[in-house]
């Protein structure tokens, strides 16, 4: 089927944007993706969303920083291994805040370029078939369809309660 | 888009079985909100501003002005203009360091911690706390800056290879606050820009020309797709899951400064907890005092009710007493020990030169906030202005009380001294803060100071950023 077609219906509530997906899901037409001004848990049940798997970025962040604080203190200690009041020059009680910091601080670089490889942010381009309504109040399901298969599927949306919008490749991007 | 009365957790059960925060059922006072009147309220903060606005910006940044100078001064004649001497080396710019680094807790505490507890009262106020986070950490960053004097040679503090082929050294104390407050400071503004996200969308949904601009390149493309929200959620959660440990790292390691040295007073293994619960405390006292006008200009009545001011008071109840607790150990384990240098140290806290910043301490920061078990109180915006403001003063002298008497008076009396602040001093404290101010100020004007979309949960679900 040629996909060509970008349609989108704006639910004033969650309820209405569930009820558009299952319909969606009953249908031929494929289901973009869906948006909402708050994470919605019944929406992600609706569209079956797998967990995100940005916390393995997380994890690998946090082993590299754990390694990376104490190798930096064990090194910087090492290059002057000078034994003051007869105290270990590579003193590892101590290294464990260095190793700690790091690990945290590694942990959270690696959960931002998770979460930004993932999302595939930063990319203005999400703002193609969107409209301003989304980030407010508003729920939105985007689908597409054959260019004369459109009044088909924009009659889903609106029986669902919805308003519909229709993207296609003249659409100015992000207005209302 | 109208919403029903909801009321807790809309059936969630939360697996690490906290639920009870909740239980506070605060929702019922918001029920009138909507999305869209969130949404209203808080974009019409965002309104050029009017004239008494800018009078004050410029008056904060005149304040600043005049720290800046001192500080020049300072550079050019030398450290010496400072107080601070033999034997009391650390003064007024330790002092100020510890108290904005406890300032910087109470961003964290709310955003992170009441966010893993399911605590719905934090939501309204956890974006102004957060941004007083990052500019707490950035003014605190100041501070060993200023206090190194040749504050050109501050790479000495950093792990580069240099011509002095020497490195830091990681058993310090010292050391371990630079690598602590700068991963603080990183963790705390990269929480806090994440956390912005979505409402830099909504901001840029709604405005037009340059500024539309402006926050489309901010907001990084975000558009809400449950793809974004999958990820999203999940960081957040991981987010508030490391800054947790690391806000308590953070004045652990603050506290370690003292209590790894062998100075009467300040060698004691209570420094690291009593130090965290101190923050907290100034920390919630400082978020009273910046809420509270910011409720009035802004007018957030609806957004940040009642309840969640005497929540905010509650805890510090909770924190005050803590720090009590801490402050009476003090003085039992120097009896307890029979130790006649911390006995001695602690009689002269309490009767000696500074026994005046003891009893301001004491009393600010431990029976003041005694008055919030009174419900009148804690729902009166005068006394829980008016309190806020006595606990900050009471915090500041506890930094006073420690730093100064220890050293002071330590083991021998012939290296006894005294110390008092000097005007530079004053006019760089007045310097830094005018900054937190004038930083504050510039933020609430420019960018979203409510979380739009956490209220939107809340008045959808009565929680947090869902998962």
């Amino acid at each position: 089927m040629a996909t060509d077609t970008y349609v989108m219906g704006i639910f004033g509530s969650e309820d209405q944007a569930v009820a558009a997906v299952h319909d969606l899901k009953k249908s031929a037409w494929p289901l973009v993706r869906t948006h909402s001004p708050i994470p919605s848990h019944k929406l992600a049940e609706a569209v079956q969303v797998k967990k995100s798997k940005a916390g393995w970025y997380t994890l690998f962040g946090g082993i590299i920083g754990f390694f990376s604080g104490f190798a930096l203190a064990i090194f910087t200690a090492v290059r002057w291994d000078l034994i003051v009041s007869g105290k270990p020059v590579v003193a590892l009680i101590p290294f464990v805040i260095v190793g700690f910091e790091f690990t945290i601080l590694f942990a959270i670089f690696g959960n931002l370029i998770g979460f930004l490889h993932q999302s595939k942010l930063p990319r203005l381009a999400n703002l193609k078939h969107y409209d301003s309504r989304l980030s407010g109040e508003h729920f939105g399901v985007l689908a597409s369809c054959a260019a004369d298969q459109q009044d088909g599927l924009q009659d889903l949306f609106r029986k669902n309660g919805g308003d519909v919008r229709v993207f296609d490749e003249q659409t100015p991007t992000n207005g209302r | 888009m109208p919403v029903e009365p909801v009321n807790g957790h809309n059936g969630h059960n939360w697996p690490n079985g906290l639920n009870w925060l909740n239980r506070l059922d605060w929702t019922h006072t918001m029920t009138e909100l909507t999305f869209a009147k969130i949404d209203q309220t808080v974009l019409d903060t965002l309104v050029p501003a009017r004239r008494n606005y800018w009078f004050t910006v410029v008056l904060l940044f005149l304040g600043i002005l005049t720290g800046a100078a001192c500080w020049v001064y300072q550079i050019f004649v030398g450290i010496g203009v400072g107080g601070q001497n033999i034997p009391v080396a650390w003064g007024t710019y330790l002092i100020n360091f510890v108290f904005w680094v406890g300032i910087a807790h109470s961003g964290t505490l709310i955003s992170a911690i009441l966010h893993l507890f399911r605590a719905g009262w934090r939501n309204p106020i956890a974006r102004a706390a957060e941004t007083m986070t990052v500019f707490a950490v950035c003014v605190a960053g100041l501070f060993p800056f200023i206090h190194l004097g040749r504050v050109w040679l501050v790479y000495y503090m950093l792990p580069i290879p240099t011509q002095r082929t020497l490195w830091p050294n990681f058993t310090s104390p010292l050391v371990f606050d630079v690598v602590a407050i700068s991963t603080y400071l990183t963790v705390s503004s990269l929480f806090w820009y994440t956390g912005l996200l979505p409402d830099l969308a909504r901001v840029r949904d709604s405005a037009v020309g340059f500024r539309k601009k402006v926050f489309t390149w901010l907001s990084l493309g975000w558009t809400g797709a449950h793809e974004q929200w999958r990820h999203y959620a999940r960081i957040y959660l991981f987010f508030a899951a490391l800054a947790t440990p690391l806000v308590i790292s953070v004045h652990s390691v603050v506290s370690w400064d003292f209590a790894l040295g062998i100075v009467p007073g300040w060698h004691t293994t209570i420094f690291a907890p009593y130090f965290v619960a101190g923050a907290i405390h100034s920390g919630l006292a400082m978020v009273l005092t910046l809420m509270i006008p910011l409720r009035k200009i802004f007018h957030y009545e609806e957004i940040i009710t009642m309840h969640v001011l005497e929540s905010v008071a509650k805890t510090i109840i909770f924190t005050g007493l803590i720090v009590g607790f801490a402050y009476s150990t003090e003085f039992f384990i120097a009896w307890y020990s029979h130790n006649s240098v911390e006995e001695a140290i602690f009689i002269y806290r309490a009767f000696g030169h500074y026994a005046y910043g003891f009893f301001i301490m004491l009393t600010c920061n431990t029976m003041v906030p005694l008055l919030f078990f009174f419900k009148s109180i804690r729902t009166s915006i005068p006394w829980l202005f008016g309190i806020s403001i006595l606990v900050n003063i009471g915090m500041w002298y506890e930094r006073f009380v420690i730093i100064v008497t220890s050293v002071a008076h330590d083991f021998l009396p012939n290296s006894w001294g005294l110390y008092q602040p000097t005007l530079i001093e004053l006019g760089i404290q007045l310097g830094a803060f005018c900054l937190f101010f004038f930083l504050f100020v510039l933020f609430v004007k420019h960018m979203p100071s409510v979380s739009m979309t956490e209220m939107k949960e809340t008045v959808a679900q009565g929680e947090g950023h869902g998962h």
